[in-house]
This record gives structure tokens, C-alpha cells and sequence, in this order.
């Protein structure tokens, strides 16, 4: 006890001294040195610090284990990595760029890009892209347009992402729908739920005939899919302004609130984030739900937890009338050159390690992602999954969101204006009205 | 803060017992500087510079922050606007509505935590075989993972989870719960009471094993029933941590963030929203920690106020 | 009074019970086959498993987390009990003038949101003088970044730990620093012989809520740190919360491991509520 009390007192002075150097240093940290001192490795040659977005544990072993020792082996250089979980890399992010100490490369999905962009924090990565050979650039053209900012290329995606419809091929057949022939307007698909949805004697939907994210974040998503599919778009073509208020916008976002609403309506759990649910817990597999929108990777868990089950992807299906049908998709989750960096030939060699056909298809397989190069069709990896044979075939209809200054904040608020009217409190016209009007303040504020 | 005379330990029932304030020594009262105070403050020395750097500087350079536009991304660093973050506030309906949330998710998870955890902590004070277990059983919700068990909370609450199937085995509706905006402050409440719990019941108890054994004994001897002991021993006995723990709840069910941050997304349709959890994305969505700053003060003056109002409260009782 | 007790245990029972319903189905999927995890209501698993807790320690390096957390959180359990402890002591026993708005200012810090103080923090731990390469004016280096020391800063002093010594001491008996005065006894003497160790539940208060606050952060961590030697364990489980692939067995196997040594440690420090200022009064 009393040396106890001593040792006590001893952290006790140790704390005292550190607390009164601190001060008396004159309280230099918070206020000194706001980017003036840019990277967080020292200059010794060949190191180069790299954060990556999302926390999967098979991108990880792949990355730390294998990826990485090779790119060292090859290249002689140092690179230390990070892995950052998904809701707190902006976070993280932001507080090494106010303090100067972000790294060299970094990942963050598109929808960020356009914010580094404005405050100049990454490198214009463009004149890099020029040196791959002309056969790379189109292998990945696709991909890379997700990654651009007005023309500039700044952000090398690692996957493609989207979202389509999965559908439960025992429902349609014992609805006296075709599963071969699944339906290729959105017409077409709400019929079909209509046939599909089940119903309680009381009138609830114990199945849902079609299942769309209606969450925040995925009710945006959903109702970009359906306008790009009615012929509009999100914004004007410069990007300075909402072109979402249309009347294809109306139409679209009729379309999405009827299912949830009215007699007819062929979806049950308006607001419900589904796709994130366990696998066991999807409604699909509870069979709560006979068609429903889902990533490529929650589509293979789902399939590989449930074997027996016949279960197929749609094509993205479009409004009568209009050409083609969307998806909301593109580019993924990719990485970024820090402006400030001090090792940038080096944080590109180290991407571009990351793009080669067999690193790419390696690194996608292993987080369950669709390869960012057309060229990956031909692998095992897709040939041997009908889902991912399926994203590919939908590949040239995936379409990403704009990559603008303020696209978060943008997103949000289209978001608010869209659960008014899914909730029937607002009309469709005005909420895309109000939302446009939110949407073009923040436009102007950061343009 | 008025002058309290301090009462000794035998005289808990008589007229001044301690509030929120410290009773003053007034032994005293003209020398200011004497020995004892010259130790005093060099007792409260290294805690208070390490506050002032560690806790205060962060604040004041909120504060600054706040009458500033500022992107943490930005080069330039923040940009002085003078008060237009707080003139924009005056017209913001979401910071409207998300401080009637905050307001009414603080007036219903205080008096249930406090008044559930009291009874909690009389029903452990007294020893008995197995109180270790209950005490530790209580208090699992305070140190579990908030990360893992947030999704047992949302598979609780979701379409096929534990309360639907239970309402369906009783043959009972189900419900929505996290999507209904009657129901979802509520769900996030239940939460936030399950996680409160436990620690308002050890402070509790600690405020219970601090009151003088003899004073009931003595009470007794007057001839006060279990009533009478716990009005007029038990809660004035209690009452220094009865203040502070109706004070720390009111200062943290106010920041309220993570539950809605796992459960709701402060939706839907903004009827979770609470001021912290629109402060955070202001900050770390949209960039903008000027903006986010100018909330958290009107946020922190809120706090302050209805703080100091609880402590004056509880005890202007006593007089 | 019999009537009374048994419904007193039933209470008390039933609330641990309902408080107890979430963990129990943490261990409940912990020991649950990935696939079939919250695929049905029932709290046993119906193909048990241990690959999940494997998966945890191996996946994430749980031990090395453990390790890292558990020094993070001696060290702020004991700076709070002697430094927070002290302050909360001097506040009411040792009164100065001014102490009442120093106090204020002290405690008012935590009535302000971490979003807002996250990135100010972060300045400061970047900018400690003569360590990380820094110079005397904390510049050139990384400061406390990713170190251990970075981890415990912002929990060495908890403002609410200073508040409840003041709490709990405004009950504690004068007579005993009156006596031990006379005596000749100095302050820091009649501070840690006399009252300090009266003071065990208050102690035991402070230790378990240090103890848990730095145990259970989670974005401050994750801020401050960015090699994988400096995880602490809450950054370790969040290795199975990848978006859209949570790998539930592990997340919750992982979940338990870390939560049982702080139940440990509670279980242990409880012995301090049993005695305590109540037995101390009465030599008072």
C-alpha cells in the first residue's frame, strides 16, 4: 500500500512536468502549422504511408500480406498501411489534413472526391494515366471516368459497384410469372410485384412483391436509378444546377412512392435498411420479399449461405418510353495521391501495382467487388459467378452520381425532400421542387 | 452560489444539508490566503492546468471556430465571418427541430434512468449472497462494445427481431420500430436507458455507502419507518450525488449521438435528429467545423442552463 | 417484511434479466455459425461453434490490443484517482479563493460536444513539445501521433471525475483534518493517510469509470492512431464491421473477449462499496 501511495504520487509529478513543459512551451500546437508541413513520413527515400477505406478482413490479409511484401520486394520501398472502417475515414481524414500529417495515398469513395479536389489536397493524376499503355486505358475507361473532376483524373477506383434487382425464381414460377423471362420495364417489374406480393388477412404484406433501399443514403440511390432509367438526369450538364425536378423526376418518384403506399403497393418496410441485414436476416431468404435490390457482394453471401435457393439478377430494367435502364453504379471505392506528398512517383507506382490485371482481380474477388477492367470477364473469377457475369453484362448501364464540390451535402438534402414524399408529406412535385431549390444554394455556396 | 454552513455528519437531518455547491469552510473567513488554502490550490494545480490545456484550449479554439467558415480540408485555414454562423442558426429548422428533440429525449430518459437506477442501487446497498453479480450484471451495458451490441439493438427492433416475434407469439401486431417516427425516439431512449443504467446505479450506491450507518441507527431509535429513514436520512444523505448524477445525465443525454448513430441516423424524418448528431455531420459530412462549432455553443449554453437550474432545484428543496 | 424482500428479488431479478437480454445474445451469436447468425430468436445456437472466437484473436490481433488498451487504462485510472481525485478533495476541504469559478470552468468542458474538439485535440497532441521528432516548440515532428501516450491524452484528467471527488467529499467528516491539524499533520498527510483511504468507494468509482471510458473509446483511437501496434481493442473489433460484410460471429466473439476482463476488474474493485466512508465516520 504505501509504495503503492508512493508510486501514486510519483505519476502524480511525472504528469505535473509534462503538463507544465507543455505549457510553457507556449501552448505552440493548436494554432501553429496548418498545412505547412506536409506529409506524416519523414524524407528518407522510399516510404510512403497509406490509408485505406473499409475494414473487410480478406482485403486486408491480401493487402498486409501479400500485395504490399510484393510491392516492397519489387520496388525496395517502405509502405505502411492502414486500414480506416468506412463511417469515420472523412474523419480521420480531415483531421490529419488541418494537422499536415495525411498520408501519401489514400482511398475514399467518388462521392468525396470532388471536396479534395476544390481545397486542393490531391494530385491531378491525369498526365500519369497518359503513361499507361493505350490497351490499360481502355481496359479500365469505364472506371476511370467515375474517378475524374471536370475531365481531371484524380481518383483511380479499385472496383466497380452497383446495384441490381435479384429475384427469387421459385416466386415467379409459382406466380405463374417466367423466371427466364424476367420483366425489362420498370412497368413491367411493378406488374410483376403486384403478382408476387402476399398478403395477411388483415391486408399487410407479409411478402413483398419488390423490395427498393428506401433508407437514407439508398432512397436517393434508388430514385436516381429510376430517373436516369425515365430519360432524366440529376443535374443540369455543366453540373451547376438540379435537373432532377423534371417531369421524368415526378414520374420517377411517383413510381417509387406507390409501391410503398396505397392499396396496391407491392413493398412493405418503407425506411427499412435491408441490405446491410445479416444474410440470415435478408428478406429474400426469409422470403419476405421475391425481388430486391442488392450489391454484388451481399448477392454472392447470399447465394453462398443459400445454395438451394434459385436465385437470378435482372438486367436494369427502364421506363416505357425511354431508351435505356440504369443502374446507379460505376466506379468504387478507390485511391488518391496527397498533393503534399513528398514520394509521389513512388505512391503512384504503389497504384498502379494496385490496378495490374492480376492484383485487380485478386483484390476484387477477394472483397466480393466487380473488377474495375473489362478484361476481367474473361477470368474465372467471373466466369464461374452468374452474379458477377451479370454486373459485368450491366456494366456500360451503370451510372455514378456527380462527382461535385458538396455532393454529400447534396445527397442529403435530396435525401430529406425524397422521405417527405415516400412518407406521403409532401407531393412529388414539391418536394423535387424544394429539394432543387436546397440543392442549387448548395451548389452556388461551394462552386 | 450561496454559503452553505456545513453540517456535521450527526446532523444530516437538520435544517442545512449540502447541495451542489461544496460547503464553505468558515473557519476563517477574513485571512483568504491561509496555509490551508495555499495547499488547496496547489492540490487542484495539476489537474486544472492539465484541464486548461487538454480540455479548455480544444473548447476556446471551438469557440473561435465558430465565428469562423472553416473546412478542415481548406489551405487557407478558417476565414472570420463574424456572427453569421449563429445568425444563420436563428433560421435553421433543422437546428430548430433538432434541439425540441434533444429537449424532449432529455426529459424522458433523465427521470427514468435516475428514479430506476435508485431503486436499483437501495435493492443492491444491502449485502446479501449473489450481489456481486447483480451489481456486475447491471453494469454490463456501460462497459459492452457499443460497436457489436448496436446491432444487437437493431435486430431487436427490426421487422424479424426479438420484440416483433415476441408480439407475434402473443399474437399482437408487430411493429416498426426504428421506422416509425412515433416510435423511433422512443426505441433510442429504451436504449440509451439500458446503457445509463448501470453507471447512475454505481454512483448511487457509492452516494448510499457514504451515508453514516448511525444515522439510521439513531433513527430508528426515533422511531422513523422505512419511509421515514429514507426522506429524512437516505435522500438527504444522497443528495451531493444525486446532484451530480442528474447533472452528468443532463450534460450527456444532451450530446446524445451514438445510439442514434447506430440505430436511427437521426431519421426518420428528422424525429431522432438531436443537436449532436447534426453537429457531427455538419463537421465531419460536410466539412464545415465553423458552422458545427456555432451549434455546439448554443447547444453548450442550453446545457449549462438547464444544468445549473437541476443543481438549484435540488437544492432550494432542502431549504 | 418477508412479502417485501421476495418482492424486492423479483425486481431486481427481472431487470437483470431484461438489462442482461443484448449480451446474452452477443454470446449467444458469438457461438454462432457466421450464416446463421440472428437467423432465428432462439439464444442457443443450434450448430455451435468456437471458430468464431479463433477468428477474433487471430483476424484481428486481439492480444496485442488487449495489451495495448490495458496499459492506456492503468495509466489514466491512475492519474484520475490521484490527480481528479485530489482536485475534487482540495475543492471542498482546502477552500481558495476563486475556487468556485475555477471549478465551473473545469467541469463546463465536458458540456461540449467531441465533434467539435476532435481536430483542436488532435493540433495539440501533433504539436507536444520534444517528442516525435518535435522541437521545443512542437514542430518538425508527429508529436504524440500514434503512440500510446497519444491514445491516454485527453483521458489523464476527467473534468466529471473532479466533479464527483467534490460530491463525494462535501459529505466526508471535517473532524478528522481538524484532529489530525492540531497534530501537526501537513495537508498532503492528512489528504492520502486520512481521507484517501476513506474515500475507497469514490476511489473505486473514479478507477472503474476511467478504466471504461479509455476502454470503450473508439473514434479518438482511431484519430490519433495508424500503425497496427498501437490498436486498442474497441479498433480491433471494428475490423469485422466492414460495411455491408459485418462478420457478426467474430464481431461479437471479439466483443466478449474484451468485455470480460473489465468485468473482471468490476467484480474485484466491488469489495471497496462494501466498506468505506460509513465505517470510517464512526472513529470520526
Amino acid at each position: 500500500m504505501q509504495a503503492m501511495k508512493r508510486h501514486r504520487l510519483f505519476t502524480g509529478t511525472v504528469t505535473i512536468a509534462a503538463v507544465s513543459a507543455f505549457v510553457l512551451a507556449g501552448c505552440a500546437g493548436p494554432t501553429a502549422g496548418s498545412g505547412t508541413s506536409p506529409g506524416a513520413v519523414p524524407t528518407e527515400g522510399g516510404k510512403i504511408s497509406v490509408w485505406f477505406p473499409g475494414t473487410d478482413p480478406t482485403e486486408i490479409a491480401l493487402v498486409t500480406k501479400k500485395i504490399v511484401p510484393n510491392f516492397e520486394k519489387a520496388t525496395g520501398a517502405q509502405v505502411s498501411v492502414t486500414y480506416v472502417d468506412w463511417s469515420n475515414i472523412s474523419t480521420k481524414l480531415n483531421a490529419a489534413f488541418a494537422a499536415g500529417t495525411a498520408p501519401d495515398v489514400f482511398g475514399h469513395g467518388p462521392a468525396a472526391v470532388a471536396d479534395f479536389v476544390t481545397n486542393k489536397r490531391v494530385e491531378p493524376l491525369t498526365n500519369y494515366i497518359q503513361q499507361l499503355s493505350e490497351k490499360d486505358r481502355s481496359d479500365m475507361s469505364s472506371a476511370l471516368q467515375g474517378g475524374q473532376v471536370n475531365g481531371v483524373q484524380y481518383l483511380v477506383p479499385l472496383s466497380m459497384q452497383g446495384s441490381l434487382i435479384m429475384y427469387n425464381a421459385a416466386d415467379f414460377t409459382a406466380a405463374g410469372l417466367d423466371p427466364n423471362k424476367p420483366p425489362t420495364t420498370w412497368e413491367g417489374v411493378r406488374a410483376a410485384a403486384k403478382q408476387l406480393t402476399k398478403r395477411d388477412a388483415s391486408g399487410a404484406i407479409t411478402r413483398s412483391g419488390l423490395l427498393l433501399p428506401s433508407q437514407p443514403i439508398g432512397r436517393q440511390q434508388t430514385f436516381a436509378a429510376l430517373l436516369l432509367s425515365n430519360g432524366g438526369t440529376q443535374l443540369n450538364k455543366e453540373q451547376t444546377a438540379a435537373a432532377f425536378d423534371s417531369q421524368q423526376g415526378v414520374a420517377a418518384l411517383d413510381y417509387f412512392t406507390s409501391l410503398f403506399n396505397g392499396p396496391d403497393a407491392v413493398s412493405a418496410g418503407l425506411g427499412a435498411n435491408y441490405i446491410n441485414t445479416p444474410t440470415a436476416q435478408q428478406p429474400i431468404v426469409l422470403g419476405t420479399a421475391s425481388m430486391e435490390f442488392q450489391t454484388p457482394n451481399g448477392m454472392q453471401q447470399i447465394v453462398a449461405a443459400n445454395p438451394k435457393m434459385d436465385l437470378r439478377v435482372m438486367m436494369p430494367p427502364k421506363f416505357e418510353g425511354a431508351d435505356k435502364g440504369y443502374a446507379m453504379g460505376g466506379a468504387g471505392p478507390g485511391l488518391m495521391i496527397n498533393a503534399d506528398s513528398k514520394h509521389k512517383a513512388l505512391a503512384w507506382k504503389f497504384i498502379q501495382y494496385m490496378i495490374a490485371p492480376d492484383t485487380s482481380v485478386e483484390y476484387t474477388q477477394g472483397i466480393g467487388a466487380v473488377p474495375p477492367r473489362s478484361s476481367a470477364a474473361e477470368t474465372s473469377y467471373v466466369k464461374n459467378s452468374p452474379i458477377l457475369k451479370a454486373f459485368v453484362k450491366a456494366a456500360p448501364q451503370f451510372v455514378p452520381n456527380p462527382n461535385v464540390p458538396g455532393w454529400v451535402q447534396i445527397r442529403d438534402t435530396m435525401d430529406k425532400f425524397l422521405e417527405q414524399a415516400l412518407n406521403k408529406k409532401m407531393s412529388s412535385k414539391d418536394a423535387l421542387t424544394q429539394a432543387a431549390a436546397a440543392v442549387d444554394k448548395i451548389l452556388k455556396a461551394n462552386g | 452560489m450561496s454559503v452553505v454552513v456545513r453540517p456535521s455528519p450527526k446532523g444530516a437531518r437538520g435544517p442545512a444539508s449540502v447541495g451542489g455547491a461544496p460547503p464553505r469552510r468558515i473557519s476563517n473567513p477574513r485571512r483568504r490566503w491561509t496555509n490551508a488554502s495555499r495547499s488547496g490550490l496547489l492540490f487542484v494545480l495539476p489537474a486544472a492546468l492539465y484541464v486548461l490545456v487538454f480540455q479548455l484550449a480544444p473548447v476556446l479554439y471551438g469557440l473561435i471556430l465558430s465565428f469562423t467558415k472553416y473546412s478542415p480540408l481548406s489551405r487557407s485555414g478558417p476565414t472570420p465571418i463574424g456572427v453569421e454562423n449563429y445568425a444563420r442558426l436563428l433560421t435553421d429548422a433543422d437546428f430548430g427541430n433538432s434541439l425540441l428533440v434533444t429537449g424532449r429525449y432529455v426529459a424522458q430518459v433523465l427521470p427514468i434512468t435516475v428514479a430506476a437506477a435508485l431503486g436499483l442501487a437501495l435493492l443492491v446497498n444491502r449485502p446479501f449472497r449473489g450481489v456481486g453479480f447483480f451489481r456486475s450484471a447491471l453494469y454490463v451495458p456501460h462497459i459492452v462494445s457499443l460497436t457489436a451490441v448496436s446491432m444487437v439493438w437493431l435486430w431487436i427492433y427490426s421487422q424479424n427481431g426479438l420484440i416483433n416475434e415476441i408480439l407475434g407469439i402473443l399474437g399482437l401486431p408487430r411493429q416498426s420500430w426504428l421506422l416509425d417516427q412515433d416510435t423511433a425516439l422512443n426505441a433510442a431512449s429504451v436504449m440509451r436507458i439500458w446503457m445509463a443504467l448501470g453507471s447512475n446505479m454505481v454512483l448511487l450506491l457509492a452516494g448510499l455507502q457514504s451515508i453514516p450507518k448511525e444515522l439510521y441507527e439513531a433513527g430508528r431509535v426515533d422511531g422513523a419507518g422505512a419511509w421515514g429513514l429514507f426522506r429524512y436520512v437516505t435522500l438527504p444523505g444522497l443528495r451531493p450525488m444525486l446532484v451530480y448524477v442528474v447533472a452528468m445525465d443532463i450534460i450527456f443525454l444532451a450530446q446524445g449521438f451514438a445510439e442514434i448513430y447506430v440505430l436511427t441516423q437521426g431519421g426518420p424524418l428528422g424525429s431522432t435528429t438531436t443537436v449532436n448528431y447534426l453537429i457531427y455531420t455538419q463537421a465531419f459530412q460536410y466539412n464545415q467545423l465553423g458552422y458545427a462549432s456555432a451549434m455546439a455553443f448554443v447547444l453548450f449554453a442550453f446545457i449549462a442552463g438547464f444544468s445549473l437550474l437541476s443543481i438549484r432545484g435540488l437544492m432550494g428543496r432542502q431549504k | 417484511m418477508r412479502r417485501n424482500r421476495w418482492g424486492a428479488g423479483l425486481i431486481l431479478g427481472l431487470t437483470t434479466v431484461i438489462v442482461l437480454v443484448p449480451f446474452l445474445w452477443m454470446i449467444s451469436i458469438a457461438f454462432t455459425p457466421e450464416k446463421e447468425a440472428f437467423g432465428s430468436i432462439s439464444l442457443i445456437p443450434s450448430h455451435p461453434t468456437l471458430g468464431n472466437f479463433t477468428t477474433a484473436l487471430v483476424n484481428a490481433n486481439l492480444i496485442r490490443a488487449l495489451l495495448n488498451s490495458a496499459i492506456v487504462a492503468v495509466v489514466a485510472v491512475s492519474a484520475n484517482c490521484l490527480i481528479a481525485v485530489m482536485a475534487g478533495y482540495a475543492f471542498v476541504m482546502l477552500p481558495f479563493p476563486g475556487r468556485t469559478p475555477l471549478f465551473y470552468l473545469l467541469v463546463s468542458t465536458t458540456a461540449i460536444p467531441g465533434s467539435v474538439t476532435l481536430i483542436p485535440l488532435f493540433l495539440i497532441a501533433r504539436g507536444i513539445p520534444l517528442v516525435g521528432g518535435n522541437d521545443i516548440v512542437g514542430q518538425g515532428g508527429s508529436g504524440l501521433l500514434d503512440t500510446l501516450a497519444g491514445v491516454v491524452l485527453p483521458y489523464l484528467v476527467m473534468p466529471m471525475n473532479i466533479f464527483l471527488a467534490r460530491q463525494f467529499f462535501s459529505t466526508a467528516p471535517i473532524e478528522l483534518s481538524e484532529a489530525a491539524r492540531i497534530d501537526g499533520a501537513g495537508e498532503w498527510r492528512i489528504f492520502s493517510r486520512i481521507y484517501l483511504p476513506l474515500a475507497r468507494p469514490l476511489v473505486a468509482v473514479v478507477a472503474i469509470f476511467s478504466f471504461t471510458a479509455v476502454w470503450s473509446d473508439f473514434l479518438w483511437p482511431l484519430v490519433v492512431t495508424s500503425s497496427a501496434r498501437m490498436q486498442t481493442v474497441q479498433l480491433a473489433l471494428a475490423r469485422f464491421l466492414s460495411a455491408g460484410n459485418v462478420q457478426y460471429g467474430p464481431l461479437m466473439a471479439g466483443a466478449v473477449l474484451v468485455t470480460l476482463p473489465v468485468l473482471v476488474i468490476f467484480l474485484f474493485n466491488q469489495r471497496s462499496f462494501i466498506s468505506g466512508l460509513s465505517e470510517g465516520s464512526l472513529k470520526g
